[in-house]
């Protein structure tokens, strides 16, 4: 039954809520680990849904699932030393949210219904936002309010956007279930306006959740301010969640003769997000905004390589991928520097290569590897945008695309030499510890192995995911 | 005989002139309330929904007594335990807003013509309630200040969304289990606002947008 992948966590979640604080961190765990083996399971096929009507298993899916599914694993483990650390008070909220939030985003990748998917990603709003304002300072509390108010307005337009595309059925008195997959079967026969309505409010509503600007709002002050696993999570896995719903509206809208479009309207927003990242890094104060700026600056960069297609589209996949990897591992580490430090401010740190060694090259590292360098996955991914962008003849694309590459790297380096090399005191509030030194060694590595050797099955699934599209690697 | 579902959208439409207008934190969430049970009645008088089963029976019961009951219930409590001055506090006064809703009206009037051409006839009252519905709840998100008035807005945008959703789909798409995820979605959703309102009220002293203003870049 494939719905167990999300029933699992959901179920553990909630009894961690009730059981004492001991056994909730073994709960997490031992629930990662099993969500870990049911995605496993899931990806060899073993797994049937009971509810045809409202789940199955795309590749696309089943993609997005496993990335979370890992980073999941190694971010419960930081997390269980870092709420040592921290002292947490409500520690079992904490847990049993973090298994809660697993559970809807298991359900956003497996749903298959628009509405169930609509529902999946407003419960992942729901379940994270206790996450944020865990510790109950004023601007933690803020932080949740704009991103509960924001999101969830941003959601409701996206059901709006749902209900045109039943709309575009409708009118056409076409007669076949509401799923993506049986929509998919009949796109041609769909209405083009009522179905260009509806991607305009689902991109509105889901690039909201997604952070692509100018609805990118809550994305830093939520980031910034949620405890470090938190923010990994936010950043690795529930970006990639929303972004899935726009995909599958895309992948309906390219199938409907209206890939155009659609594409053109993700190239938009993707440049937007991008150039408003690289402003706001240029000067930022505080490091955990500036990763979070970098998110939506990624997920830019996720939204032109489909708006692009072709071997770009393979691209995006992959720098889905390998940004997952390395931007929670970056968020681990900045949970390091935090603890160290007791500041977000950049001005507060300093010398993090002679403090905080293991950090430092965990930190450093992944730093070049969202820049793009190799041998980090998102070099290939951005390669192949790129080239992808000259294939297609999308000239003034790939200016834009490059001058905000450069831009975000300019601020970013900046700013994180000044972490790393600055001259500093030598108080530590917090040494580092193994517990949470590994996770983003771990995650880092993965993303390096990814580089270097890629499993023929995830690379058959990619294959599968963007075959629909017309992507492929050969262009 | 009177059309019975036309005079339901015509309450609707009251409650949400009223509800523009209203300077009660009180009388707002009542409003709302009211609005909560005249939309969840929409579907049952629609011609297209004749025949119900009995899941439908007791998903609309229920329906109503979320709407109609345990959400406003929620915002009552959550009025009573965070609003010290109860006043509603508009950034736009009553009179602008009320001109507004008068607008609102005329405006989805001439979508819903414009539209009338691609839309299965018959429902055109339906579809000006759900849009004036919708972009008043938006106005009431950005005109007050009062961090539970926009919870309010988001609900009363919800209600739009959700007489829209009947007035253009067919109901064999989406069966009730899928709208009773909505439901509980927005009901959840309700009271995690709530309790982030009532940790706003204590770490601020006050429920005002206008304190939120720490983080910026």
């Amino acid at each position: 039954m494939l719905e167990f992948v999300f029933l699992l966590p959901i179920v553990m979640g909630g009894a961690a809520f009730f059981l004492p604080v001991s056994l909730g961190r073994g709960i997490l765990i031992v629930a990662a680990l099993l969500h870990l083996q049911l995605t496993v399971m899931g990806w060899l096929g073993k797994l049937d849904p009971y509810f045809p009507d409202y789940f199955s298993s795309s590749p696309e899916g089943l993609l997005v699932l496993l990335v979370t599914s890992f980073i999941f694993l190694f971010i419960s483990i930081y997390a269980i030393s870092y709420m040592n650390e921290t002292e947490m008070q409500s520690e079992h909220i904490f847990i049993s949210c973090m298994l809660l939030f697993l559970g809807t985003m298991s359900m956003v990748t497996l749903a298959d219904h628009p509405i169930v998917l609509w529902i999946a990603i407003e419960a992942t709003t729901l379940v994270s936002a206790p996450l944020i304002f865990i510790n109950r300072s004023k601007e933690a509390l803020e932080a949740t309010w704009k991103y509960v108010l924001i999101c969830s307005v941003g959601i409701a337009l996206a059901l709006l956007g749902c209900f045109f595309i039943t709309l575009a059925m409708d009118i056409k008195e076409i007669d076949a279930p509401l799923t993506f997959s049986s929509l998919n079967a009949v796109a041609g026969q769909l209405d083009p306006i009522w179905l260009k309505a509806g991607f305009i409010f689902i991109m509105i509503g889901f690039g909201t959740k997604m952070g692509l600007a100018p609805m990118h709002t809550w994305l830093p002050d939520a980031h910034s301010q949620a405890p470090s696993p938190a923010s990994a999570l936010l950043s690795g896995a529930l970006l990639n969640c929303a972004f899935l719903g726009i995909y599958k509206v895309h992948v309906l809208m390219h199938v409907a003769g209206l890939g155009a479009y659609s594409s053109n309207i993700l190239i938009g927003f993707g440049l937007v997000s991008m150039f408003v990242a690289g402003i706001f890094i240029l000067n930022q104060p505080d490091y955990k905004r500036l990763l979070a700026y970098s998110s939506v600056e990624n997920m830019g960069v996720i939204a032109i390589g489909v708006g692009i297609g072709g071997i770009a589209l393979y691209g995006a996949i992959l720098h889905l991928i390998h940004h997952s990897l390395i931007k929670s591992s970056l968020f681990l580490s900045a949970g390091n520097i935090l603890l160290g430090f007791g500041s977000r401010l950049v001005k507060k740190t300093g010398n993090l290569a002679r403090l905080f060694p293991k950090t430092f090259v965990a930190f450093f590292a992944g730093f070049a590897g969202v820049s793009g360098f190799p041998p980090f996955g998102i070099f290939i991914s951005e390669l192949l945008i790129i080239m992808g962008a000259f294939q297609r003849g999308r000239f003034v694309v790939l200016a834009g695309f490059i001058f905000c590459l450069t831009l975000v790297f300019a601020g970013a380096a900046r700013i994180v030499m000044r972490i790393s090399f600055a001259n500093a005191g030598e108080d530590v509030l917090v040494e580092e510890r193994m517990l949470r030194i590994i996770p983003s060694y771990v995650l880092l590595l993965t993303s390096i192995g990814l580089f270097l050797w890629m499993p023929e099955t995830i690379f058959e699934v990619i294959i599968d995911t963007i075959k629909v599209l017309g992507g492929s690697v050969n262009g | 005989m009177i059309n019975l579902s036309d005079a339901i959208l015509v309450l609707i439409l009251l409650s949400v002139l009223i509800s523009l207008e209203s300077n009660r934190m009180m009388t707002l969430v009542k409003i709302m309330g009211l609005q909560g049970v005249m939309v969840s009645l929409v579907p049952l008088f629609l011609e297209q929904h004749q025949a119900i089963g009995s899941g439908g029976i007791i998903f609309f019961q229920i329906m109503i007594l979320i709407k109609g009951l345990l959400i406003p219930g929620l915002l009552y409590f959550a009025v009573q335990r965070v609003a010290i001055k109860r006043e509603v506090e508009p950034l736009i006064g009553y009179h602008a807003s009320l001109f507004f809703g008068l607008i609102m009206i005329l405006v989805s009037l001439f979508i819903t013509e414009k539209l009338q051409l691609t839309l299965p006839g018959g429902h055109s009252l339906l579809l000006i309630t759900a849009i004036t519905t919708l972009g008043a709840g938006l106005f009431l998100m950005m005109s007050r200040t009062k961090a539970i008035t926009q919870v309010i807005g988001y609900l009363m945008l919800e209600n739009g969304i959700y007489l829209i959703g009947t007035a253009l789909t067919k109901q064999s798409h989406t069966r009730y289990v899928v709208e009773f995820g909505v439901l509980l979605d927005v009901l959840v959703g309700v009271m995690i606002m709530g309790i982030i309102l009532n940790n706003i009220n204590r770490a601020f002293d006050d429920v005002d947008t206008a304190l939120l203003g720490r983080l910026k870049d």
